[in-house]
């Protein structure tokens, strides 16, 4: 996975992992007759994507994730899903040597491009 | 394969697989992926599809009498979507019954959907299956508008 991949998968298993451990939700689940019985594996999986991505990548994800529960939002139509501020032309990395991960100047949210 | 939207209206015919050719759970879920690539509804398969597998080892989607709910919010689904396929010779899926699944709803939503709004959907393509009369007519039905004639039944 590119350090871009490694973010965003992060960022969703860390939403099924809440989603998990939540009470209201887990009952909700289990109601509906989903098996939740692995969290000890999705808990795993979790920290060996947080281990592959890149350290400083990690320390924007973890500060932004407290802040708001979501680290990263997708971006449409040059609008962050996250704060839904129009973001500049500039916003988007195109250059190959450009890292491909960006922050939303708005919300400091990492964007996802797609 | 067929998509359902917000409201569990049929709006996509042309995502509907009628008989997945498939014995394998993770098979089964790269081709449903697949497909919803091709419908433009995910930026990142892969990503998508690394997520549901993630998914079913948390614990089975099957929940019996041969129906499986597999599940994803992910950043990479633009919209959301009920994704149904159906596999008439069944799937293993894990399921508490041990039957084989034959009735596939495969619930995606994007990241900002909250729990509540997600577990809505995943609680319709439950509801959608959970009578037999129901279940039967899916698996009978002989077209993709046929199918699509049943779930506009159901969720009206």
């Amino acid at each position: 996975m590119t350090s871009q991949d490694l973010i965003v998968h992060l960022n969703d298993l860390d939403l099924l992992l809440r989603e998990t451990m939540d009470p209201v939700s887990r009952a909700r689940l289990k109601k509906l007759g989903f098996g939740l019985e692995g969290i000890a594996r999705l808990q795993a999986a979790r920290n060996r994507t947080a281990a592959e991505a890149e350290r400083r990548w990690m320390v924007i994800y973890e500060r932004v994730r407290q802040r708001y529960g979501k680290a990263v939002a997708a971006v449409r139509d040059r609008v962050c899903l996250g704060c839904y501020v129009t973001l500049p032309t500039t916003a988007r990395p195109r250059a190959v040597h450009e890292d491909p991960l960006s922050t939303c100047e708005s919300c400091g949210r990492i964007l996802y491009w797609g | 394969m067929m998509t359902l939207g917000t409201a569990p209206t049929v709006s996509d015919l042309s995502l509907y697989i009628p008989d997945l050719k498939i014995k394998k759970r993770e098979t089964a879920l790269a081709e449903m992926v697949s497909c919803v690539q091709r419908a433009g509804v995910v930026r990142d398969g892969e990503l998508l599809l690394e997520l549901l597998r993630v998914r079913e080892r948390l614990g089975t989607t099957g929940l019996g009498k041969g129906v499986a709910v597999p599940q994803a919010r992910s950043v990479t689904v633009l919209t959301p979507r009920l994704v149904v396929a159906r596999s008439l010779k069944g799937i293993d899926w894990a399921a508490p019954d041990g039957l084989p699944v034959t009735l596939i709803f495969m619930a995606l939503a994007p990241a900002e959907w909250s729990e509540e709004a997600f577990h809505g959907l995943i609680g319709r393509a439950a509801a959608t299956a959970r009578l037999q009369r129901t279940r039967q007519r899916l698996l009978s039905a002989p077209s993709s508008a046929a199918v699509a004639a049943v779930l506009r039944e159901v969720s009206a």
